[in-house]
């Protein structure tokens, strides 16, 4: 009961965080819901390992970002015909609101900066993690770190440069 | 540093964080207090860097999601339980299978105790039930204790005052293992038993023939396949006596 109770406290903390990383890097709800359930079902069979309980959002964090890379290769290697295909046979469905139009284009731009620096930018912007955690939870050296974000982060600033649009502004 | 350099280094700075901390961003920012223009660059990017920060966590996971996330783990709990047990079960009924063939294959593989007493009885109560051909028909007693003594079995027995009034029919030497023994029938007169002559058996054999002696020196009764028996030791012999007649009778032969 106590670890159950545990469980659903640490899935109520993170799973939001989880999902909107998950999101920056696949753009897919689908997807993103799998990689964050996959995630804590990961944790529910070796978190136990974790010796350091403090870092539990960091082992999160990274867990998550290895099963995305692990079904890159995936997909990689055994390709799936996408929904697109047979989209006439579907019903249709309402598009999303307006107002996550603008998070829409940051997504689609995000998607054209380089794949390797996607992980970094996403993690710069949704949450406040230092370089050096940013290192923990990719799994790279930190000044991999620094040189991925300057090259995505001005990647993305030139995309909304060459398409004549600003960043959304607040 | 120069501006274009500080500039690439801000495109990674949030102000208020640790990116403070880093010394290139530290060096950034002096630039920046000096230099107007990089300063309002600077204000221009923040203002951005903020609206993207904004945008990104303005990512929001369905309804639902954390209630399938945790309904979906109890349910994995409870089938890895469910396996659990069984594989539990399988453990143990393998472990159980295991022991009992490797029971089997001990008591297979162990030598046979088969010098004990018990097997004594049933073997000469087999003897005497299920036939067997009598060397001496004879009603003298010493007739027979000659005939094994010639027979080198044993002779140098015992018959109590009250054995001796029963009839004695003849004798017969019998093996067991590699040991001679000396068997003298006799008919207990009983009358359920008219038609048999001889219903009454004495066995005698030397006690170390068997790996379990008994120790009473009196007749313990007992029953013995179809048979009421006795066995007791006396003057080193060990002796077996049998009959069919009723254990009344039998007494009366003590």
């Amino acid at each position: 009961m106590a670890e159950s109770l545990d469980f659903e406290k640490l899935v109520a903390c993170h799973y939001q965080h989880l999902y909107q990383f998950a999101f920056s890097l696949t753009r897919d709800e689908a997807e993103s819901c799998d990689l964050t359930q996959e995630t804590f079902c990961i944790w529910a069979t070796r978190g136990h390992q974790l010796r350091d309980i403090s870092k539990v959002k960091t082992w999160l964090f990274t867990t998550l970002h290895r099963e995305f890379l692990g079904s890159r290769r995936r997909q990689t290697r055994f390709p799936h015909t996408e929904l697109d295909t047979a989209e006439a046979d579907l019903p249709a469905i309402t598009p999303e609101p307006v107002s996550r139009l603008d998070l829409e284009q940051v997504m689609t731009k995000l998607s054209l900066v380089d794949e390797v620096y996607q992980a970094p930018v996403a993690l710069f912007y949704l949450q406040d993690y230092s370089y050096k955690e940013i290192a923990e939870i990719l799994e790279i050296p930190i000044g991999t770190v620094k040189s991925r974000l300057a090259r995505g982060l001005l990647r993305l600033n030139q995309l909304f440069t060459d398409a004549g649009t600003q960043p959304p502004t607040t | 540093m120069t501006r274009d350099e500080a500039k690439i280094i801000f495109l990674r700075y949030r102000p208020g964080t640790t990116d403070e901390e880093d010394p290139h961003v530290r060096e950034a920012l002096v630039l920046a207090k000096e230099d107007l223009e990089l300063s309002s660059w600077l204000e221009k990017q923040t203002a951005r860097q903020q609206a993207l920060r904004k945008t990104f966590r303005r990512i929001k996971a369905p309804d639902g999601l954390m209630e399938q996330i945790i309904s979906e783990q109890v349910a994995s709990e409870r089938r890895m339980n469910s396996h659990r047990r069984l594989a539990g079960i399988a453990v143990a009924a393998g472990i159980l299978m295991v022991t009992v063939i490797l029971g089997f294959l001990w008591h297979r593989s162990r030598p046979h105790a088969s010098n004990t007493l018990d097997m004594f009885e049933r073997q000469m109560a087999s003897y005497a039930l299920r036939g067997y051909t009598m060397d001496l028909q004879t009603n003298d007693a010493e007739a027979v204790r000659e005939f094994f003594r010639k027979q080198q079995a044993p002779w140098d027995y015992a018959i109590s005052s009250t054995l001796q009034k029963a009839a004695l029919i003849g004798c017969s030497v019998e093996n067991w293992q590699t040991t001679k023994v000396s068997m003298i029938c006799f008919a207990s007169g009983a009358k359920v038993a008219p038609v048999a002559q001889n219903d009454l058996w004495l066995f005698v054999v030397d006690p170390k023939s068997v790996e379990d002696p008994p120790r009473n020196t009196q007749p313990q009764v007992f029953r013995l396949n179809r048979l009421t028996a006795a066995t007791w030791l006396e003057n080193g012999k060990l002796y077996l006596l049998a009959t069919t007649a009723d254990e009344s009778v039998f007494r009366g032969f003590f």
